[in-house]
């Protein structure tokens, strides 16, 4: 052992001496491998009997002499590792210390220290102290940072992946539970339907014929009364149609109908009600083309900027003719235009979902809650975020609460209970009440409604949660699942005066004070889930529609930093993330200590 | 309904196609040049009187011939007052005519002559005539009076009608050039209004010009005899052979403008003004050669290239020669004086060297200004900056110079940083200039007006700004907001100006940061034409109109001079500037303002480089991708292919564009711009040995093929390939997907394929397979060129790295080429600290001489050694070299003809001579 280690430190000696004989030599020997990968030096002993090795590519070959003789022989660089000859050439330094390092040969002897051993400049033009040590060191120490936090980033990972798979298994679960009840309830909603459309029938055959009898009782009173009533008649026809046009109004332009204490005169409201929904149809074909919000304003505005200058103050002018290089001013104009989006169809299409969204968000967070809120699952989920979710300064990881709550479970032990009991309810019904009786019970009717009105809006609420579920369970949450705790979650962070909040799977956005820009919209992950990206984010005046990609890091929590925008609305930003705390990365990095720590020289200490 | 439709359709007709030509005057708009423009041929009466010799000048009254003109349109009241007229003559064929109103009848005003344009030298170039020689003219109907102007080479001015012209010696000697032999000369002097109520403002669009002088425009013809084409006048983006704008055939055109305006994107085809004005105009032919005629005056102009046959119907009254080729032109002008200097030629490169004489040569630029320039709108802050230089070095591309444009500044207040971005920006400029590389920042002439800022403080104090009209302070919009102008005319001006670059008072530079000049056509962005009114008043009470287009010019002077004291006189500054005027050249480099990602400006920027060039403005470019717009990939990759051969060679980009940096399109077209931008770096000793040429010859780096082959008619419209030097043609592809590229070799000698070295016969036409590689490229044989095959991070690693050089032998086995280098940076090489080598390959040995003019005082010296020299057209069985004085044998063996790129064609090679490029030797090939 103690040879070994002798052995070692004569060794290092040696390396030392002949690197100070090579810094001093202007050109270093032929024996020394220069430049040469330890891998590689099996390949620069074999010469040939003649006396030459072929090129790496073997396109030629060269002599000892040619080796490192400061020209470019081999088109491939082979036969000069250790000098600036050729283009293609890769000059290797050991950096003792620290990692071995393979440099574009141009970097040798160009007067500056690429290597941290300061091998690759031996001209003499320039001294480069060895500064391995303390660079190994300080790779070493963040190496091992890395690697401290990979470990327990993959144990914290691997927690979330069984919750992920639990949490998955359990929705799927209740997707097909709810299947099931929502085929059940199908049945039972069917048969109410028809017990109800029966006893309806039943009820108005009574009506009819009480309404007959009524009739013939005070037919002849009637008649005598008829005349005088009509014009009151008219006017109740012509009540609702008013109303109708009112609302309309109202809700284009509440401020000119509702509580207008002049419009109570019937000729007067109506031309009032004509003149404003002419108005309306000729704001809605603007708005067509130019802008939901603005109509004829902004008509006006693009009128100017479409060019007559010619009206304008002289900073006007200026300020015109200046964004049409920076495109500031119109900025306003555009962000106008874009809410036009509206009008596109596929706007529409979002905007339908969005409410759709919102339709389930109300399901779930007041309906579900109040009655399931003895439901244990949903706490318990919360409780789970809630402890990822230690707040930090810049970055904040926040469940969306609109979104969180479709984690809520409604599928509980005691949606079996329910189920039974409505359909006890229901059998009871169908046993109890004799639709063919006449005239029908009151209150049996009144039981059946309500039945059936509960079921009905229950078999509702199932199927849109079947339909969040599905959709839900469509998305791509990695290999291993390990994307799931994203699902209903928001990161947040602040940059200068822009706050950005990035949903996964949802959207990212911008917001500046009450202004908020889309970022983008979900699109998928890219580079094997390396990268989040959203797209189809609100458009830029005289650019692309803002996009934003996200690189994943692992770290220990989840918290967006550097959020950047390199080329115009195009955003980057980085995340880090145990989601992407890999055991194979762990692995590789460990072993990249390993062989660093190997590297070192082992006599240093001694040294 | 309707209306927004209308509104919507446009404002997409807008964003397509968006120069705003309305806000442009066209010549019906322009009164002078309408008026011009409408005037008969033969309508000048005017006639030459009191001819004399008088201090070294030929010297004459110009009068009208019946004293009271008649006025057919009886709007103008009769010039009586004679018009004092001078002609000299100058050493190298170079005639001036000055033409003036009478000081000593005290004119209104006196008009304005453009100051510290002409170099002092020039001056001293003066013959000093002393006779006059008095002959009959052919016609035997008038008098000419005749001067000695060179050999060769006479002045004449007959006297009734008046013209001017040159001639070769000799009564019966053929015209070169002639001013006025077409009889639309005419020169509106100064005078009161006539009445009262006489409207003399000028109002386009929402401006109104006051126009307190009322009219005061000059217009003359001039003749080029023996001419084919007439080229110059930048700066256009238009042909480079330029095409007639009046006359049988030719459709309605504008003439060509020269007023220097800032267009926001200016389309690829027409006569209309850019951000430069020179008035020099060059005609070739392949009977005589050249002649060039420039006039020096910075008022707007007109120029009119006449088609042959404008004049038949008036024929008869015009008295020109019939057995002559020529090429009219007609020429008009806001205000000034007729300064004008007619350039015998016979040669082009003696017409731009005459030119040259007077305004002066191309400034030697520092080694790294023309390697790559990497810039954008805007590198965003100090992180960017490192990524990005980083990002070159991890691609192992060159660049050597990183752009800051205007966002880098506090609110667009020139010299000072944005801290938030930049806080540390001499520690950003210390790291990249460890690595060799240098940075420019960008500083504007129009100053924020803001009571904090202290260029503002101190200029409006003392009274530095141009001002309106009124007398106020001229207040303009630019990127600033409110903003003022400095009045750049003023000599004191500029100094106060230079010395704001001083490391002191510029806080956050550091040696290695130099400048770039936009916006200085004036750009205004609310005055008329996106520029300043022209009844501004400057210094002496000089109008705006009288000086507009050298605004710009001032402005890129004393900058410069600031970067000249900023080194104590020790340190080549580097200037870029958009706005141009003669005698640019002087100040550093210029660039073809905001073009756009089309390959129509790709293809465009080919002549106007050229044109440029020829005009004296040697150092420029165009914008390697395109201003405006995303370049589509190919034609970023073909642009960086074309570009790596521009003088000037910078990439950039608007902000609104994509990141467009050389890595970002994937790895095999990261190669391929690795690979263009690697040819520049190749051939860096030849680029600087060129600039070293222009700058002591005038001759431009990038010439037009005609320069070099005077006699091929071929080559006289040939604008898509272009000339490095007399070695190097390149072709351009200018168009997408390309399979084949047709390439015109001119002369009698072969050409050498740079990438293969396959040689291609001169005189045709070659119909080429199209290579995603590269653009074609050919050495002409005949000719040695120096290379650097080496790549380092910057040309300033370079410094020490062996050269190659590649003799391409002509059929009578000869070569010829040159290599200057000196310390690439400071104005020793002025002192005779440099090296120029003369190669030359002739009798089966190649000689390196030297080829300095005289020993000077400084001494400069180079370890570097010739570690290749390639052999092209040698007969293959060449087998050794003998190198002397060191008496070695070498054998000559196969080798690459280019390292890079892995063609893989081996060509004969002797492989280290161990020769240094400093020492004369001789390598004999046996």
């Amino acid at each position: 052992m103690m040879k070994l280690r002798l052995g070692r430190v004569a060794l290092l000696f040696c390396v030392m001496l002949m690197y100070g004989i090579s810094r001093s030599a202007s050109v270093p020997s032929k024996d020394t491998l220069l430049g040469v990968a330890p891998e590689d030096e099996k390949y620069y002993k074999g010469w040939s009997s003649s006396g030459t090795i072929k090129c790496k590519d073997g396109s030629k070959k060269f002599s000892k002499s040619q080796f490192n003789d400061d020209f470019c022989d081999c088109p491939d660089g082979s036969d000069e590792p250790g000098t600036s000859a050729c283009p293609n050439g890769k000059f290797y330094c050991k950096n003792a210390g620290h990692v071995p390092l393979f440099l574009y040969s141009s970097r040798v002897n160009d007067g500056l220290c690429d290597c941290c051993d300061g091998s690759d400049e031996y001209d003499g033009k320039i001294r480069c102290p060895n500064t391995c040590w303390e660079a190994g060191k300080v790779a070493r120490d963040k190496l091992q940072k890395k690697i401290t936090t990979y470990k327990e980033g993959v144990i914290m990972r691997r927690r979330e992946i069984e919750q992920a798979k639990l949490a998955i298994a359990r929705e799927e679960a209740e997707l097909s539970k709810l299947k099931d009840e929502e085929k059940i309830l199908k049945g039972l909603v069917q048969q109410l339907k028809e017990h109800k459309e029966q006893i309806d029938k039943a009820e108005e055959k009574e009506l009819l014929q009480k309404e007959k009898e009524e009739l013939e009782r005070k037919e002849h009173e009637e008649s005598k009364l008829k005349e005088s009533k009509a014009e009151d008649n008219t006017e109740i026809i012509g009540e609702p149609e008013k109303n109708d046009i009112y609302d309309k109004d109202a809700l284009e332009d509440n401020h000119k109908t509702v509580g207008d204490p002049e419009i109570s005169d019937h000729t007067n409201r109506v031309e009032q009600v004509k003149e404003d929904s002419l108005q309306d149809t000729e704001q809605k074909e603007g708005d067509f083309i130019v802008d939901g919000k603005a109509g004829p304003d902004t008509g006006n505005q693009e009128k100017h900027v479409l060019e007559d200058t010619e009206s304008l103050s002289r900073e006007e002018l200026g300020r015109r003719v200046a964004s049409r290089w920076t495109g500031e001013m119109t900025e306003q104009q555009s962000k106008e235009v874009d809410t036009s989006k509206d009008n596109d169809p596929q706007n529409h299409e979002e905007k339908l979902e969005d409410s759709h969204d919102e339709e389930y968000n109300g399901y779930d967070s007041e309906d579900v809650e109040q009655r399931y809120d003895d439901d244990d699952d949903r706490e318990d989920q919360m409780e789970e975020c809630g402890e990822e979710d230690h707040d930090d300064s810049s970055s904040s990881y926040k469940p969306e609460s609109d979104d969180e709550s479709h984690l809520s479970d409604i599928t509980s032990i005691n949606s079996q209970t329910w189920l039974e009991k409505l359909r006890q309810t229901a059998r009871t019904i169908f046993q109890t009440v004799n639709i063919f009786q006449t005239p029908v019970d009151i209150s049996d009717v009144a039981r059946v409604r309500k039945e059936y009105d509960e079921s009905s809006s229950k078999l509702s609420k199932i199927q849109s949660r079947i339909s969040s579920l599905t959709q839900k369970l469509k998305y791509d949450f990695g290999m291993e699942k390990e994307f799931y705790p994203f699902y209903g979650q928001c990161f947040e962070t602040k940059q200068n005066k822009y706050v950005y909040k990035i949903c996964p799977f949802k959207q990212a956005t911008q917001m500046e004070g009450h202004s908020t820009t889309r970022l983008g919209s979900w699109e998928k992950f890219e580079e094997s889930y390396g990268i989040m990206l959203f797209s189809n984010g609100d458009h830029c005046w005289n650019g692309p529609d803002r996009s934003l990609k996200i690189k994943l890091r692992c770290g220990l929590k989840n918290e967006v930093t550097d959020i950047g925008e390199p080329s115009r609305c195009e955003y980057v930003a980085l995340l880090s993330t145990p989601a992407v705390c890999v055991e194979d990365k762990l692995k590789e990095l460990e072993v990249k200590l390993g062989m660093m720590n190997k590297e070192l020289p082992q006599g240093h200490d001694e040294l | 309904m309707k209306l927004y439709a209308i509104l919507l359709f446009l404002f997409f007709i807008n964003s397509v196609f968006s120069w705003k030509k309305d806000e442009f005057r066209n010549c019906n708009q322009t009164p002078f040049c309408k008026r011009a423009r409408s005037r008969k041929p033969g309508a000048c009466s005017l006639i030459a009187t009191d001819v004399s010799i008088s201090d070294g000048d030929l010297t004459a009254k110009l009068i009208p011939k019946d004293k009271v003109q008649e006025n057919l349109d009886n709007q103008e009241i009769p010039i009586v007052k004679p018009l004092v007229l001078a002609i000299s003559a100058y050493q190298d064929g170079v005639l001036r005519l000055k033409i003036d109103e009478d000081q000593s009848l005290s004119p209104r005003k006196k008009r304005f002559e453009v100051p510290d344009v002409i170099v002092p030298e020039f001056l001293n170039k003066k013959l000093w005539l002393q006779k006059l020689k008095s002959e009959k003219s052919e016609d035997g109907l008038g008098i000419l009076s005749v001067i000695y102007l060179s050999d060769g080479y006479e002045g004449v001015i007959r006297h009734d009608p008046f013209e001017v012209f040159v001639r070769e010696s000799g009564k019966n000697g053929k015209k070169v050039l002639s001013l006025n032999s077409n009889g639309l000369f005419d020169f509106e002097q100064l005078r009161e209004k006539k009445e009262e109520n006489e409207d003399w403002e000028e109002r386009f669009r929402s401006h109104t010009d006051t126009r307190p002088y009322g009219p005061q425009s000059i217009s003359f013809d001039v003749a080029f005899y023996d001419a084919d084409f007439v080229y110059g006048i930048p700066e256009h983006a238009t042909s480079l052979a330029l095409k007639p704008t009046r006359g049988p055939g030719v459709e309605d055109s504008e003439p060509y403008r020269l007023f220097n305006l800032d267009v926001f994107e200016y389309i690829a085809d027409s006569p209309f003004g850019l951000y430069g004005s020179i008035p020099f105009m060059i005609s070739h032919g392949k009977s005589r050669g050249s002649s060039g005629f420039f006039w020096l005056n910075a008022a707007e102009m007109q120029i009119d290239v006449l088609g042959t046959g404008w004049n038949d119907e008036f024929s008869s009254v015009l008295m020109l020669p019939s057995d002559q080729k020529r090429v009219d032109t007609l020429w008009m002008s806001e205000a000034g004086v007729v300064d004008a200097f007619f350039f015998v030629g016979p040669g082009p490169k003696d017409v731009v060297r005459q030119y040259a004489s007077v305004t002066g040569t191309p400034a030697m630029p520092q080694l790294f200004a023309i390697a790559y320039h990497q810039c954008r709108w805007n590198y965003r802050d100090e992180e960017d900056v490192y990524n990005v230089d980083a990002k070159f070095d991890e691609h192992d591309i060159p660049y050597d110079v990183l752009w800051l444009d205007i966002e880098h500044t506090d609110g667009k207040r020139y010299f000072t940083w944005d801290r938030l971005l930049f806080p540390n920006p001499e520690e950003m400029q210390k790291k990249l200039a460890a690595k060799g590389r240098h940075m420019v920042t960008i500083v504007d002439p129009h100053i924020k007006r803001d009571e904090s800022y202290y260029i503002h403080k101190e200029a409006s104090q003392k009274g530095y700004y141009v001002r309106d009209a009124t007398g106020k302070d001229f207040d303009g919009w630019c990127w600033p907001g409110s903003s003022s102008y400095l009045d750049v005319a003023n000599p004191e001006i500029r100094s106060w100006w230079a010395e704001k670059f001083s490391y002191e008072n510029y806080v956050g530079s550091t040696p290695s940061l130099y400048i770039w000049n936009d916006m200085n056509e004036p750009s205004v962005f609310n005055g008329p034409e996106v520029s300043m009114p022209r009844d501004a008043l400057h210094h002496d009470d000089v109008e705006h109109r009288e000086l507009h287009n050298a605004y710009g010019y001032y402005f890129h002077m004393a900058t410069s001079d600031g970067l000249v004291k900023r080194g104590d006189g020790k340190d080549r500054p580097f200037v870029l500037s958009r706005a141009i005027f003669p005698g640019s050249q002087r100040y550093g480099a210029i660039w073809t303002g905001d073009n756009s990602a089309e390959w129509d400006h790709l293809r465009v920027s080919v002549p106007m480089v050229l044109t440029l060039g020829l005009t004296g403005i040697s150092f420029s470019g165009a914008d390697v991708g395109g201003f405006f717009g995303n370049p589509d990939t190919e034609l970023l990759v073909r642009w960086y292919q074309v570009g790596a051969y521009y003088p000037f060679f910078r990439g950039h980009a608007h902000h609104d564009t994509k990141r467009r940096e050389p890595w970002l399109f994937g790895e095999r077209n990261t190669q391929l711009m690795r690979e263009a931008i690697h040819t520049r770096y190749m051939f860096l000793p030849y680029f600087y040995t060129l600039f070293r040429e222009a700058n002591m010859s005038g001759v431009p780096v990038v010439r037009p093929l005609w320069m070099e082959f005077p006699d091929d008619e071929q080559t006289f419209s040939n604008d898509e390939a272009f000339l490095v030097g007399n070695s190097l043609l390149v072709q351009g592809i200018y168009t997408e997907k390309a399979k084949h590229i047709s390439v015109y070799l001119p002369g009698d000698q072969s050409w050498y394929d740079v990438r293969t070295g396959t040689a291609y016969k001169g005189g045709v036409t070659h119909k080429l397979e199209a290579s995603e590689d590269s653009v074609p490229a050919f050495q002409r044989a005949g000719t040695i060129l120096p290379r650097k095959d080496r790549f380092r991070r910057s040309s300033t690693q370079m410094e020490n790295d062996p050269y190659t050089l590649v003799i391409a032998l002509n059929s009578s086995q000869a070569a010829e080429g040159w290599l200057y280098v000196d310390d690439g940076k400071s104005f020793e090489f002025q002192r005779g600290a440099y090296i120029h080598r003369h190669f030359i390959y002739s009798d089966g040995k190649l000689s390196s001489y030297s080829n300095m003019a005289s020993a000077g005082f400084g001494k400069f010296a180079s370890e570097c050694m010739v570690e290749r020299i390639i052999l092209l057209g040698f007969s293959p069985g060449t087998k050794k070299a003998l190198i002397e004085p060191a008496n070695e044998k070498m054998d000559i063996e196969l080798g690459p003809l280019l390292l890079q790129g892995g063609l893989g064609s081996s060509v004969l090679t002797i492989r280290k001579p161990n020769v240094r490029v400093t020492d004369d030797w001789t390598i004999k090939i046996l």
